[in-house]
């Protein structure tokens, strides 16, 4: 029997500055997966990483670890940090209200930005990169799945997703709040993946008189700056490149800043301090914060970008309200399902183990009464096989009544489990738990 | 503007006005509807900021403010034909009803072109005041002005200036606006116009006004020159306050620390020593100290 625990920090509980600390990027994500299982070997864990969150997803058997200070310092340990740094951000979560967090963030009700699709694709990738290290199990698989099939119900049943603003295009927004017209102006692109892509495409559509894309991989510089009839320049010459550009779209993976107050308050000078909008949109960020202080100088990050899409999207109250049912009826039947699941193995051992007792029982009384006829031995049975039942009534169904999914129930069963000695042979039960049949 | 010179009068082909007479009651009671047509105007604009999409708000605004306009039109030409002067900017009645006119055009001309959401709330104020300052000193600072023509330039000079200035001033309050609204990193809200532009508009209109205050400081010092009279040191000192002042802001390409939002901030220092001019000029005339 596993019980579910997450650890983790979000957008609301943890400054940017916090969040990027923590973060993972793919590498990162992965050793520390290897070092998970090295350290707690009868765990689970599904690790996910994004711009907004860190959650460590984990299944352990009961009373086994790790357990909530060991993940704490397991965190810590990783990314060189004291714990004091990040705990008072951190949120804990067990068992059934960590299935609720899940389905919740699956279907993007606890994003930032309401109703954004990239959220279900980054579960799943943290869901993917968790089986290619084979940390999930039992517990975490039927649970991903689960919700990775409640996050495609929300986005395709309910309209969360529909006319939603995005990031870029509130970035454009106040582009031209700084800039009255985009013919001279340059745009330059440091970075080349999927959030510079999803950037330049709201700044492509400005017209800009120059469009530059400057990245440490000059071949996928190359191929990005090919769609959008772009100008490749190298990584080397940033500088001069920051001199030259209006609209700086930063998104590159460095674990650093790579524009600093100093270096940019010489390049502000260099541009004879000519207003300039940067954007970061990586985490860890790209550009100190100091940068943003610098006279004519507007910088906005992820939060600040997310913050004024999440506040343009009250009016879609309805459409959250839709996604919440969902998410509280998948919800429901996991429980259920997963209830059924944990039980009915365990109860029909606890009356075959008790009733194989009792026949031997009435066996071993028939043996010491002498002989007796067919339908004064079918009553003897009839009286043992009713004790037995009747006295595991009431615990079987305090157990069945029990709400939570590992809450009460989860503490009686393993205490069954102990008690009448109901422990599976090894393997057993194994092979068909990986799957949720109803997923 | 009050004359620092009795005399000096250049050979430019300007005849003597005929006697100048009082404004009248009804001219007064004009001017007065006329200010408060275009406080409508600015008030229906502003309620925009509530009811955004209220098209109605938008031509009500405008009719009343053209509306407003049009009345300060028709004093103005009243007073002239009563005066028997068509020359503007004869008396400081005339003058300010002139600056509220000239801003008014000059609003109509940048919202008809490319329109500035808000231009209105801040140019418009002003110009209320100043039809509300026409009546205040036409009625009991009644002052005729002298009509030699470094007078004539002086005067012109120094309210073109003015208009100029009112216009900086309101684009450089916006562009503080806009910009601390950009730094607070809100939500985006009624866009007041581009940095870009309005620091354009600043420019452009302190250059203008510039350029005509240094024609009103020039004739305002020869004139005073000419004469035995003691300078209106209130108004000179004033005046060449401004000056500096509007220097520092068009020194920005030379030193382009002061471009942006302290040029913005600057243009606004500016206009309120320009107001100080035109209040000194109205209590204390071309003789103040």
């Amino acid at each position: 029997m596993n019980r579910l625990l997450l650890l983790g920090l979000n957008h609301t509980s943890a400054p940017l500055a916090v969040r990027e600390k923590l973060a993972f990027n793919t590498q990162q994500a992965r050793a520390a997966t290897d070092q998970f299982r090295e350290r707690f070997p009868e765990a689970e864990l599904v690790l996910l990483s994004t711009c907004n969150r860190v959650e460590f997803y984990t299944s352990r058997p009961v009373h086994s670890h790790p357990r909530v200070e060991e993940l704490i310092e397991f965190i810590g340990q990783f990314h060189t940090a004291g714990a004091e740094q990040f705990e008072p951000h951190l949120y804990t979560k067990t068992d059934k209200d960590v299935v609720d967090h899940l389905f919740n963030v699956v279907s993007s009700l606890d994003s930032m930005v309401l109703g954004e699709t990239q959220i279900l694709g980054q579960v799943r990738d943290a869901y993917d990169a968790a089986c290619a290290a084979q940390s999930t199990g039992a517990m975490l698989n039927p649970l991903f799945q689960r919700a990775l099939a409640v996050g495609k119900q929300v986005m395709r049943d309910t309209a969360l997703c529909e006319g939603r603003v995005s990031v870029a295009s509130v970035a454009v927004d106040y582009a031209r709040r700084i800039f009255d017209h985009f013919q001279d102006k340059t745009v330059l692109s440091i970075g080349a993946g999927k959030m510079a892509t999803l950037a330049l495409t709201g700044f492509a559509a400005l017209s800009p008189g120059k469009l530059l894309i400057c990245n440490r991989d000059a071949d996928k510089a190359g191929r990005l700056a090919e769609r959008f009839n772009a100008e490749p320049v190298p990584f080397d010459n940033l500088s001069d490149h920051l001199v030259a550009a209006d609209i700086v779209i930063s998104s590159t993976g460095s674990a650093k800043p790579i524009i600093t107050r100093d270096a940019f308050a010489r390049i502000v000078a260099r541009r004879r301090y000519r207003p300039m909008f940067l954007i970061d949109i990586a985490l860890p960020r790209d550009i100190e914060s100091g940068v943003g202080d610098i006279e004519n100088v507007y910088l906005y990050n992820l939060d600040d970008l997310q913050q004024v899409v999440a506040t343009t999207q009250n009016e879609r109250a309805g459409a959250t309200t839709a996604a919440k049912e969902i998410v509280a009826q998948q919800l429901q039947e996991f429980v259920l399902w997963h209830r059924q699941r944990a039980m009915g193995p365990m109860i029909d051992r606890l009356y075959k183990r008790y009733q194989d007792i009792a026949a031997q029982e009435v066996a071993r009384t028939v043996k010491k009464l002498g002989p007796l006829d067919e339908q004064e031995k079918s009553h003897l049975e009839e009286l043992a096989r009713r004790l037995v039942n009747k006295l595991l009534h009431d615990p079987i169904q305090t157990l069945r009544q029990s709400d939570a999914m590992h809450g009460p129930a989860a503490q009686y069963l393993h205490a069954m489990e102990q008690l009448f000695k109901l422990n599976a042979p090894d393997g057993e039960d194994e092979d068909d738990l990986g799957q949720d049949p109803t997923a | 503007m009050p004359d620092f010179v009795v005399g000096l009068s250049l050979p430019l082909g300007f005849v003597d006005p005929a006697p100048i007479g009082q404004p009248t009651s009804i001219q007064f009671a004009l001017l007065i509807l006329a200010a408060v047509l275009v406080a409508c105007g600015v008030i229906c604009s502003l309620a925009r900021l509530k009811w955004d999409e209220n098209d109605r708000l938008r031509v009500a605004s405008k009719v009343l403010m053209a509306a407003g306009g049009a009345m300060a039109l028709v004093v103005l030409i009243w007073h002239s034909t009563t005066r028997g002067s068509w020359l503007p900017v004869g008396d400081n009645f005339d003058a300010l009803i002139w600056l509220a006119c000239l801003l008014g055009l000059f609003l109509f001309y940048i919202q008809g072109r490319k329109p500035l959401t808000g231009l209105d709330w801040f140019v418009g104020p002003i110009i209320v005041l100043l039809l509300v300052g026409s009546v205040l000193f036409g009625a009991r600072e009644y002052r005729p002005y002298g009509h030699n023509a470094w007078q004539w330039v002086h005067r012109v000079s120094a309210y073109g200036g003015a208009v100029a200035f009112a216009i900086a001033a309101a684009g450089g309050a916006m562009y503080v606006i806009v910009s601390r609204r950009l730094r607070q990193k809100g939500p985006p809200g009624k866009s007041l116009g581009s940095l870009e532009r309005l620091e354009h508009l600043n420019v452009v209109s302190v250059t203008l006004g510039f350029a005509l205050l240094t024609i009103a400081l020039i004739t305002g010092i020869v004139q005073w020159s000419s004469t035995k009279q003691a300078p209106p040191l209130a108004k000179l000192l004033l005046a060449l306050l401004a000056w500096a002042v509007y220097a520092i802001v068009l020194h920005a390409p030379i030193n382009p620390r002061f471009r942006g939002r302290r040029a913005a901030t600057l243009s606004i220092c500016g206009f309120l020593l320009m107001i100080g001019v035109l209040i000194a000029v109205q209590f204390v005339g071309g003789s103040g100290r």
